[in-house]
């Protein structure tokens, strides 16, 4: 009974993920459109890769900001100083990214820092790295740091158009799914839904709490320093702000109300929320400045408190209900 | 050796603030265990509510919080029925939904109001200073510091002397059996709601006699006040001061001797260290 469900399944992910592939197409002429749908594909590796530490694993990690700035910064330097393609760079960056997650992880997991402690120690690392890379004026410091410019150069990822950012983004974030959904199913992702749910009870029950948090931390550490390769890339710009403790929130809220666990929850919450965050921004921006950030925060806030299990709940809660009511039908 | 002296002076004076707005979030945190992430942004609010009332009615900074705590305290309990409440029965990351959603509300409802410039109240009758040996005294500080004193004493009585603050404390202890004894205790965590957003107010007026306001300056005294929290732990208020001063000084003297973009680098690097070291704080209850 299983195997059809299966195929369905997965008729449905390449079915969106072809769509997803043809819906630029559309836009070709819309600089505009193509950046609006390169922000949502980057908000979509963000929130997805934070789902395998946040959502699984239940650590409310706020420092997406912290491995996007390093990724950033040594795919950036590298490029600049010694003309290194970002091909390689950003997986050094991912590497660098790793590291800190390792250095950061291993004391914070070690000294048992959970919840609130654990959410703010990692905010406040976001803001120790933007002053350290402020004060570090090699490669930092105030001003922003130009990219070469390329008019479409694959060599040093540089184009004119966004459309090429849009793909690799696509990939990467298919790429990330799929991690997610192989961890899922993997012992790491048993152990990581356990502590997710109660760590203590879990801990009790044989889980190795510290190397599953740990490995969690480091493989989406390792997919958000790629995605600051990537960012620096189409942004053309190195700066200090990239360590953003704004967006490593977002990043966190976008997980939470998108279904924390749920593999496409947070994939889900990000496509509708920062779609219309942006349309907003389009259709209010001119007069009011900051309206549309306060109706997205509005709405964030109710979706937070009508559907705390987040927005995917209503799609898996209707998927349960349909399968119960189905196995009632054969029995 | 004067400059460093003169350095912790200040810096121990604006920890007394530092105290007063992490008192606010004690209150918050330790009695009702809600993890509310927009506490600094209250503090940014309270000062853009005086400089409204500063410059609407022309009063002076340090009389604002006449008007803005019975108002800030109004805004924290109306916070606390509409959205906290139905939070307190959820995991603790939907409070963090929550609370962050509030601030980034209260970021752009700034910025819509005030714009995103810069504000501050043209004169304080409390500017001016003094010298004090070879040292100077900022006077603004000083009767910053003394309030901000005065006002952690105040709360401090009213916890233990009077019937309700006994009921928080109880509440805090223990809602199930504070509720057997007739605490009502939706109605205490909306008293301390309030009361720690009206902190904020205090401070906020405080802070505005010496300091401008933009909108992004929420999240600084919001992390710093977790800081505080965590160096102090939960159940001292005396902890609280002594805290904030530790905070205030080593900001002042990560400013004054190494670089002023330095400040949040050694007050996080304290913030962590404290959690990896010594997670109940240093005056800690439990």
């Amino acid at each position: 009974m299983s195997a059809p469900r299966i195929n369905r399944r997965q008729i449905t992910i390449a079915a969106i993920a072809i769509a997803a592939a043809l819906l630029p197409l559309g836009f070709l002429n819309n600089q505009y459109r193509l950046i609006l749908l390169t922000t949502v594909m980057l908000y979509g590796v963000l929130t997805s890769a934070w789902n395998l530490i946040g959502g699984m694993a239940g650590q409310l990690d706020l420092s997406a900001g912290a491995y996007l700035g390093l990724g950033a910064f040594t795919t950036g330097t590298l490029l600049m100083r010694w003309n290194v393609t970002p091909w390689i760079g950003m997986f050094l960056g991912g590497l660098v990214a790793v590291a800190f997650a390792f250095l950061v992880g291993f004391p914070l997991f070690r000294f048992r820092i959970r919840e609130v402690w654990y959410a703010l120690s990692s905010s406040a690392l976001v803001v120790v790295l933007q002053v350290v890379f402020l004060l570090w004026k090699d490669v930092g410091g105030s001003m922003e740091r130009m990219l070469p410019y390329h008019a479409f150069s694959w060599y040093h990822l540089r184009f004119g158009t966004y459309l090429p950012y849009y793909y690799l983004l696509l990939v990467l974030l298919l790429a990330t799914l799929l991690t997610g959904y192989y961890v899922k199913t993997r012992r790491l992702g048993y152990y990581l839904l356990a502590l997710g749910d109660n760590e203590d009870a879990a801990e009790v029950l044989g889980v190795d709490a510290r190397g599953s948090k740990l490995k969690a931390l480091v493989i989406y550490a390792f997919i958000v320093g790629i995605t600051g390769g990537v960012y620096t890339c189409i942004y053309g710009y190195l700066h200090t702000s990239f360590f953003s403790p704004t967006i490593s929130m977002e990043v966190a809220i976008l997980g939470i109300v998108g279904g924390m666990g749920i593999i496409y929850g947070p994939l889900m919450a990000t496509v509708i929320l920062v779609t219309g965050r942006e349309f907003l921004r389009a259709s209010l921006g001119g007069g009011l400045q900051s309206l549309y950030l306060a109706i997205y925060a509005v709405v964030l806030i109710l979706i937070a408190l009508l559907r705390p299990r987040g927005i995917a709940s209503l799609i898996s809660d209707y998927l349960a209900k349909r399968r119960s009511a189905l196995n009632k039908e054969r029995s | 050796m004067m400059n460093v002296l003169q350095i912790v002076m200040d810096g121990s004076m604006m920890g007394c603030v530092y105290g007063l707005i992490a008192l606010g979030l004690s209150l918050i945190f330790g009695v009702m265990n809600i993890v509310n992430f927009a506490h600094g942004d209250f503090v940014m609010l309270s000062m853009y509510f005086t400089f409204f009332v500063g410059t609407f009615a022309s009063v002076d900074a340090v009389f604002t919080p006449l008007v803005t705590m019975p108002l800030l305290f109004g805004f924290g309990v109306l916070t606390y029925y509409l959205i906290i409440q139905k939070t307190l029965r959820e995991r603790f990351v939907v409070q963090v939904a929550v609370t962050v959603g509030l601030m980034s509300f209260l970021r752009a409802f700034t910025q819509l109001v005030w714009q995103a410039r810069p504000r501050a109240l043209p004169f304080s009758i409390i500017q001016g200073n003094f010298p004090l040996g070879d040292l100077t005294v900022l006077l603004s500080r000083l009767v910053s510091a003394a309030v901000s004193i005065l006002a952690i004493l105040g709360i401090y009585l009213f916890l233990n002397r009077t019937w309700l603050g006994r009921s928080i404390r109880a509440a805090s202890d223990d809602v199930d059996a504070a509720s057997l004894m007739g605490v009502n205790f939706r109605w205490t965590y909306a008293v301390a709601f309030g009361l720690g957003s009206a902190l904020t107010a205090l401070a906020g007026g405080l802070l505005m006699s010496f300091q401008q306001v933009d909108p992004t300056m929420g999240l600084r005294f919001g992390l710093l006040s977790w800081c505080i929290l965590a160096l102090s732990g939960l159940g001292s208020i005396l902890g609280l001061l002594i805290s904030g001063i530790i905070v205030g000084v080593a900001e002042s003297l990560a400013m004054g001797l190494w670089d002023p973009r330095a400040r949040s680098l050694i007050v996080y690097l304290i913030f962590v260290l404290i959690l990896w070291l010594r997670p109940r704080g240093l005056f800690g209850r439990k």
